[in-house]
């Protein structure tokens, strides 16, 4: 087995427990089934590209961006947890090198990426099933935006992890961060029609474009922003994973 | 053959010298100590050794392999038990032997093999589905110390692994290390318990302020620097001129301890106790009980730190 594939295997072992299955599924559950259909009354129709879209259905596919981001979390608590518990020195200590480690977490949050949006488009799909609009296009911008999603996201979780020693700054600080990136966003609701600066606002978050993006893939809205979209994406995830590797290189024991 | 070979090798940080142009050269096979007070660079020396760390100056040369070029190679060879706690807070002690044997490549069958061993070996069976969060500081130590051993390896580095545990599973685990080294592996094992140093070590490097003091076995250390021989003689009743009469002998320490304690330091003990005796005799003054024994490993690593820092001020 390849260094890294063991490393992969340790992390999802170690990270994976019902407390974050829990997580990772009974709360978009909730926001589907629950919140989805509950604001109905409220938000008749949501207009997404040419479309107009029933607020569950818009709600469902947002959830799936919104869990991409709260599953990369374990990224940051994987490597938050290895520094506190010496596992990272531990871990360096042995036939692996930092390179591996830095790798072994990306095709980690990867995995746990693709798997969450799997879930929540399996378990949401009946919920959005009248919208879906299938093309050749559809299956690889979901898996492109999950796993480009998790890098970016847990590249953010990683820097933070990096820069933090106590428990309290490390929480206090990741559920801020991801708070903001999860409802200053069009997960939820769209921008058209939010105030102005906060319509600016959702734009100025990474989230908004994944969510955004995958949209665009059930849907079958592919317009201009959504290419824009998927370039800034992309940008971000590059430019946040040499940071966070950065960071992650120079780590002292 | 020489498994560890260090030539000049410094480490400083700023203007610090944690570790200042050391040499050793370690022979395969045996348990080499590593001794030192806090702060004397014995961990910097680990770092160093296991490639944590890369050397300001020097060379390291481990299994026959360079150290700075070839770091990987040395890790997939070697094992470290550090000196801070390293655990998955999460895995159960059964569970976490068994994943450190997977990263580390062990098959299935091997690792099975291997996990039923150590928990044998470490006394774990009846921990061994407790979570690592859940265990004691001397529980966890045990299970860090047993992982180690999931995997083959040629060397391996222990920092004071006894920390934490009481005196019988230390001992177990000194018995348990010494078995290893019949079988070929070296080790080179860092503590604070000389008494520790002296049952498992062949050879003992002191360092002090990232200078190696002195090395050797720890007879041949005894009988190079341990002239001295400690004799203590019981009286039965307090005599109080009797301080002020023995303090005019010479070539000797002599200590009162509560008033019929008496233990006299010197390196020409024979001459030095005739001369108490028969003092002793002179004044009639009984003796309970009378002891003379070499100067212990702790002596001579004292006196060996206090010349250090005698002669650096």
């Amino acid at each position: 087995m390849h260094r890294i594939v063991r490393l992969v295997n340790r992390n999802l072992t170690i990270s994976i427990n019902p407390g974050f299955l829990i997580w990772q599924v009974i709360f978009p559950l909730i926001y589907i089934f629950i919140a989805g259909f509950a604001y109905t009354a409220l938000i008749d129709n949501v207009p997404f590209g040419n479309k107009n879209l029933d607020y569950p259905a818009f709600l469902a596919t947002g959830m799936i961006g919104f869990n991409i981001m709260n599953s990369t979390l374990i990224s940051g608590i994987i490597i938050w947890n290895d520094r506190r518990h010496g596992m990272f020195e531990q871990i360096l200590s042995g036939p692996f090198t930092r390179s591996d480690y830095i790798l072994s977490n990306i095709f980690t949050i990867g995995i746990v990426g693709l798997v969450s949006a799997t879930l929540i488009t399996v378990v949401g799909y009946p919920v959005f099933f009248k919208s879906v609009e299938f093309n050749f296009l559809t299956i690889p911008i979901i898996i492109f935006g999950s796993v480009v999603g998790s890098i970016l996201f847990g590249s953010i979780a990683s820097i933070i992890s990096t820069r933090l020693k106590s428990s309290e700054g490390f929480n206090v600080i990741i559920n801020t961060v991801f708070l903001f990136f999860a409802f200053v966003s069009t997960a939820f609701y769209p921008a058209d029609g939010a105030p102005e600066l906060l319509a600016i606002a959702f734009y100025l978050n990474p989230l908004t474009y994944l969510v955004d993006i995958i949209r665009a893939g059930i849907f079958g809205v592919f317009t201009e922003l959504v290419f824009m979209e998927i370039t800034v994406l992309v940008i971000l995830a590059s430019s946040f994973f040499v940071v966070a590797t950065k960071l992650l290189t120079k780590l002292d024991f | 053959m020489s498994c560890i070979i260090v030539e000049s090798l410094s480490k400083s940080y700023g203007s610090v010298k944690a570790v200042d142009k050391i040499d050793l050269s370690i022979d395969s096979g045996q348990v080499f100590g590593f001794l030192g007070p806090n702060g004397a660079g014995k961990s910097t020396v680990i770092k160093l050794l296991t490639t944590a760390i890369q050397p300001s100056n020097g060379k390291i040369s481990i299994l026959g392999i360079d150290a700075i070029k070839n770091p990987l190679e040395i890790r997939k060879r070697i094992g470290v038990v550090l000196q801070q706690p390293s655990y998955e807070p999460t895995l159960s002690v059964e569970k976490s032997l068994e994943k450190y044997g997977m990263m580390w490549d062990v098959d299935k069958k091997n690792r099975k093999k291997r996990t039923k061993e150590l928990l044998d070996a470490f006394d774990l069976n009846e921990i061994k589905n407790k979570k690592n969060e859940d265990l004691s500081i001397g529980q966890r130590r045990r299970v860090q110390v047993a992982r180690e051993f999931m995997h083959d390896m040629d060397l391996l580095f222990l920092d004071e692994p006894t920390v934490g545990l009481d005196p019988a599973a230390r001992r177990k685990l000194l018995d348990f290390l010494k078995n290893k080294v019949k079988t070929g592996l070296t080790i080179f094992f860092t503590t604070h318990v000389l008494t520790e140093a002296e049952y498992l070590c062949d050879n003992i490097a002191i360092i002090n302020k990232g200078k190696i003091m002195a090395i050797d076995s720890p007879e041949q250390l005894q009988t190079s620097l341990g002239h001295q021989k400690t004799v203590k003689i019981h009286i039965l009743h307090v005599h109080n001129e009797l301080e002020q009469i023995l303090s005019e002998i010479k070539n000797c320490k002599i200590e009162f301890n509560s008033g019929t304690n008496i233990t006299i330091n010197s390196s020409d003990s024979e001459s030095v106790l005739l001369e108490v005796l028969k003092i002793l005799n002179e004044n009639h003054i009984p003796i309970e009980d009378l002891s003379a024994m070499p100067t212990s490993l702790e002596e001579i690593f004292l006196k060996i730190l206090e010349d250090s820092d005698a002669s650096n001020s």
